[in-house]
């Protein structure tokens, strides 16, 4: 009778560790706004953008990503929407519901009340969004989307 | 008419009868010495027969020992294949019943993992691992000569959307 308790918990316990990561939790998705420059001493980066460091310096060329302006969201249902804004920019990000990867997202950037891009996206929780966008004065704004 | 030899050796064979016998054996020439020849022909073909039956028996025994020889052979071939059988059912939990619950249980897990790669391996267009640029645009009035390119880096698995021409902008707007 113990030994056959014991392969039911055995066995439940197995079944469960393959079964949990079908049914995941809510995710929490960090949007910020990234001023990307050249600068004789530069600050380290931002905890939320160790991860793609090397890809941003590679791509862009620029030694130091100043966050101006973030936002973080825990997505439940999967239909918020939140705004990640500076002075003058304002990240707008509505979720529209989960996929199997992830979350399909609106973007939209705005400067000031003009709206300078807008994407629809298929945001996956392994795979971050990084978006150029227009030059600020020697440097560059980057538009960056991660699911933690 | 029968020649001498061909008499010599049906009297050796002791097949000579009556008058015929009597008659060869009055014309041999030393009446002891072809007895004692007689005696030893027969001497020989005794050891001979002996010798051949020997033969014949080992001969019969060596293949009787050969096909007990093989019928052990099968049998322990066929033993064996139980023997795995035999020692788990020795055991103390391998039973039956058990078995057939571990063979159950290792079905379900296979089913379970089947399940879970199956839901991991079917994207819709490309790798789901990867985000999606489905669509974007630019307001043409504010960036005319705006471009748009998407690419994803191989290492981190960044998708960057890569816009050119937006309308530059002084680093005053760098503010937080």
């Amino acid at each position: 009778m113990q030994t056959r308790r014991r392969c039911f918990v055995t066995l439940f316990a197995l079944v469960m560790s393959v079964a949990g990561p079908l049914y995941a939790e809510p995710h929490t998705v960090w949007s910020g706004l990234v001023m990307a420059e050249n600068v004789a001493q530069p600050a380290p980066i931002p905890r939320e953008l160790t991860r793609i460091e090397q890809t941003l310096k590679e791509l862009f060329g620029y030694n130091q990503f100043e966050v101006i302006g973030q936002s973080t969201k825990t997505l439940k249902s999967g239909d918020e929407d939140w705004l990640a804004s500076s002075k003058y920019f304002g990240l707008h990000v509505d979720a529209r519901g989960e996929t199997a990867a992830g979350y399909l997202v609106d973007l939209k950037l705005y400067k000031e009340d003009d709206v300078l891009l807008e994407t629809e996206t298929k945001l996956s929780k392994r795979s971050p969004l990084v978006i150029k966008g227009p030059l600020v004065g020697k440097g560059q704004l980057l538009l960056v989307l991660v699911v933690q | 008419m029968k020649t001498f030899e061909q008499k010599w050796t049906a009297w050796l064979d002791n097949e000579l009868t009556g008058k015929e016998r009597e008659d060869f054996e009055a014309s041999l020439p030393d009446r002891a010495a072809a007895e004692a020849e007689k005696e030893g022909a027969h001497k020989l073909g005794a050891l001979l027969k002996q010798e051949l039956g020997a033969e014949a028996l080992h001969n019969e025994e060596f293949f009787s020992n050969q096909i007990r020889e093989r019928i052990a052979l099968h049998e322990q071939t066929r033993r064996s294949g139980f023997a795995w059988f035999d020692y788990v059912r020795s055991t103390s939990w391998w039973t039956v019943p058990r078995l057939a619950l571990s063979g159950a249980a290792a079905l379900v897990l296979f089913a379970l993992c089947a399940v879970a790669v199956l839901r991991e391996k079917n994207p819709a267009e490309q790798s789901q691992y990867l985000t999606q640029i489905l669509n974007a645009r630019v307001d043409p009035v504010v960036s005319p000569n705006a471009s748009i390119s998407i690419f994803e880096t191989k290492d981190d698995r960044v998708t960057v959307l890569w816009v050119e021409g937006l309308q530059s902008l002084p680093s005053d707007y760098a503010a937080k």
